[in-house]
């Protein structure tokens, strides 16, 4: 029997564990969960639950297969079976939740040692995961309201301009997330292949009205990641018990604002919509949740704002020049890989070092 | 070592690809259908029996000092009989392996196995181990192609497995496919031999 | 100087050696190769263009333009070219068959490496039937507000295509 447990300091513990952390993680994906259900209705909350609950049954069964201590109540599989929900179309088959939780928990998390020793975000290894394998659920089945008002205007006009007014309707539900449309537009302009009133679509998306339905969540796009405001709700409990530290959210935001203001514009350099590529997309969503994930991000300071950097430049690459319209998710599990690297070449000063003197 | 023994360690004990991971980039590239495979296994297979018999009777005659450039010679000539060959017999096959079939020449297989065994041992003995390395280079390849064809298609040898409702998981054929299969099965082959040994 | 000759000797002979068989099994599989080759073609011809008997090049100075195609007893029925246009990830060559009319009677994708499961799809016939009665002049994918309808998460890959024939038969109208 253990009655005298010696351990060594420190003595004083403060009530911060990955239990707490976690669970609070969830409560503050809640409002953002609730903005979904407001903008695309019930499905959006059932996508959340599979996605969740294909999580933790996976983590509870592979970790009794393998006679691992079961830790599913520490509720990091909740976390990730509700991020990686957040990151699908609304729409979406109901297996794909599913299939991808099982595959984030499995070869994303468990294989390696489970929570702790995961090189890159499991929810976002699996949604990659799930890009790579049905790229065609996972690019349709955008917007449930097609009353949705920022979508459903702006691609009508894009195409009634290009095709010049008699084509068919463009198909909204496989049509674009603002992004998307922004991407092709810009595409085309560049290309020269559109006319000037591509331009003024353009400029339309990224006027201010257009930007309050971004900020809102009044858009296509997915689960989670469509408001804005909710999302900045949420992040604002976790900036406030100091879960997560500005350097790699600002880092991040503010490259992406910088970079694509100098080169997403299509009026040559330094004509870029920043708040349109702020509030759209997964930016908010990967920035404040995804990229602050403990495990997977730096250690060191400077190395958390090289961390958000990167992520900033990466995305804004494959925003502008990429084959894919977002790519929030890919530069978060790039820079994920390059964290041990980052953490070496940024060791912080012990107390005491004094820097050797020159001989 | 007794001479069937030469040709069964190819198979697990030493097999080529799990156990020494050698020859991983033709595994990885052409292991999308098990026709590709077999295909694929058979042509290493062929080379690999061959440059062994004929390095191991040329090795008294090779001098040690240019025995690279002169097994790259035995072997790339191996190689481009089977490329013509299957260009004029089995056409739809030399397609669909492309640029993998003159690639046999660098899979370092068949270089290691000609430096590492036949230029030290008999042409019998050296017959065999081509051969049993080239029968679990050929398994290998056939049992990650399986996998992949299988979730990646829903199909293994182009016989539909999986109802056609079936939406494939097009990532099992793609390239990081290949790499989290042969990392499952590396694994798991190696979970096997330590329980073995365990046990032993 | 001994031990610099024997190797040279040893290398030279097996270079010899190995030339000397692979000529001989060159000769034995080049013209089978060719053979196959032509079958192929001849194969994709009479795919886009059912009707044809034989077939008889066209060309330029230099190279073969098109095929005309005629029936068994000598009238034209149609015309075939190939075109080329870089896809996502690949090359993609079809094969276009045209009617007297100058119409689209088929057409065939005879090689690509595009995408699994999407952009490869566009050697299926569900997608490659819809170009078929098509004035190749103007086809159009329908992203680009036309109705040659893409495949699904494809679009770069329908437009390789489509807009490959239109190039392509562009450039040879006049000579039609």
């Amino acid at each position: 029997m253990n009655l005298v447990n010696v351990s060594s300091s420190p003595h004083l513990h403060e009530q911060v564990n990955v239990r707490r952390v976690m669970w609070t993680v969830v409560i503050a994906l809640l409002p953002a969960l609730i903005a979904a259900y407001l903008f695309f209705g019930w499905r959006s909350i059932l996508i959340t639950i599979l996605g969740v609950v294909a999580a933790v049954g996976t983590e509870a069964l592979v970790q009794f297969l393998t006679k691992r201590p079961i830790t599913i109540s520490d509720g990091s599989a909740v976390v990730t079976g509700m991020l990686l929900a957040f990151n699908l179309p609304p729409l979406t088959p109901w297996w794909i939740p599913v299939v991808g939780s099982i595959f984030a928990i499995t070869i994303g998390k468990q294989i390696f040692g489970g929570l702790g020793y995961n090189p890159v975000n499991p929810a976002l290894l699996g949604r990659a995961f799930l890009m790579a394998s049905w790229p065609i659920q996972m690019t349709t089945g955008w917007a449930t309201k097609l009353a949705n008002a920022g979508v459903a205007t702006v691609s009508g006009l894009k195409q009634t301009l290009i095709t010049g007014g008699n084509a068919q309707l463009q198909n909204l539900i496989t049509s674009a997330t603002p992004l998307n449309l922004a991407q092709q537009i810009r595409g085309d302009i560049v290309a020269g292949t559109a006319g000037d009133s591509a331009r003024t679509i353009f400029h339309q998306l990224s006027s201010l009205d257009y930007i309050k339905e971004l900020f809102w969540g009044n858009i296509g796009g997915c689960i989670g990641e469509v408001s804005a405001a909710a999302l900045i709700l949420g992040a604002a409990i976790l900036v406030y018990k100091h879960y997560i530290e500005w350097r790699i959210p600002i880092g991040y935001i503010g490259t992406v604002a910088f970079l694509s203001w100098m080169v997403g514009g299509i009026d040559g350099l330094f004509s870029g919509p920043i708040l349109f590529h702020i509030f759209s997309g997964g930016l908010i969503l990967g920035a404040f949740f995804m990229a602050t994930d403990m495990v997977t991000s730096p250690v060191t300071k400077n190395g958390r704002l090289i961390f958000g950097i990167g992520c900033g430049l990466l995305t804004v690459v494959i925003r502008t020049w990429g084959g894919y319209p977002e790519g929030v998710s890919y530069s978060i599990l790039i820079m994920n890989i390059a964290t041990p690297l980052i953490d070496k070449l940024t060791p912080q000063k012990t107390f005491g070092y004094r820097k050797k003197s020159n001989k | 070592m007794k001479a069937i023994q030469e040709f069964t360690k190819g198979i697990i004990k030493e097999n080529p690809v799990f156990v020494m991971a050698l020859g991983l980039c033709p595994v990885l590239a052409v292991s999308t259908s098990v026709q590709n495979a077999i295909g694929m296994g058979a042509a290493a297979t062929f080379v690999l029996v061959c440059s062994n018999i004929f390095i191991s009777l040329l090795k008294n005659f090779i001098p040690s000092k240019v025995r690279i450039p002169c097994y790259i010679l035995v072997i790339a000539s191996f190689v481009t009989i089977v490329d013509m060959a299957m260009e004029a017999y089995v056409p739809p096959l030399h397609k669909s392996l492309g640029i993998f079939i003159p690639l046999i020449v660098v899979n370092c297989i068949i270089l290691g196995r000609a430096e590492a065994f036949a230029s030290k041992n008999g042409v019998f003995k050296s017959m065999l181990d081509g051969l049993g390395m080239g029968v679990g280079f050929m398994l290998a390849i056939i049992v990650i192609a399986s996998i992949r064809e299988f979730l990646g298609v829903g199909t293994i040898l182009d016989i539909r497995i999986l109802p056609a409702s079936y939406k494939p998981m097009i990532a099992a054929i793609l390239p990081p496919g290949a790499f989290i299969t042969i990392g499952l099965l590396m694994g798991l082959l190696s979970i096997l031999q330590n329980k073995k040994k365990s046990k032993a | 100087m001994k031990d610099f000759i024997r190797p040279t000797l040893v290398l030279l002979i097996i270079c010899v050696i190995s030339g000397a068989i692979l000529a001989f099994i060159y000769q034995q599989t080049a013209p089978l190769i060719a053979e196959n080759k032509l079958k192929a073609e001849e194969a994709a011809r009479r795919l886009v263009l059912p009707d044809a008997e034989f077939f008889k090049p066209v060309s330029d100075s230099s190279e073969v333009l098109y095929y005309e195609g005629y029936s068994a007893d000598s009238t034209l029925v149609g015309y075939i070219f190939s075109c080329v246009q870089y896809g996502y990830s690949s090359d993609v060559k079809t094969i276009v068959g045209l009617t007297p009319e100058l119409m689209i009677s088929a057409i065939t994708v005879v090689s690509q490496a595009e995408t699994p499961g999407l952009g490869a799809n566009c050697t299926k016939d569900d997608f490659t039937a819809q170009f078929t009665g098509k004035n190749p002049d103007n086809i159009y994918v329908d992203k680009d507000g036309g109705d040659i309808q893409s495949l699904t998460g494809a679009t770069i890959t329908t437009r390789a295509v489509t807009n490959a024939i239109r190039d392509a038969f562009q450039k040879l109208q006049d000579r039609l």
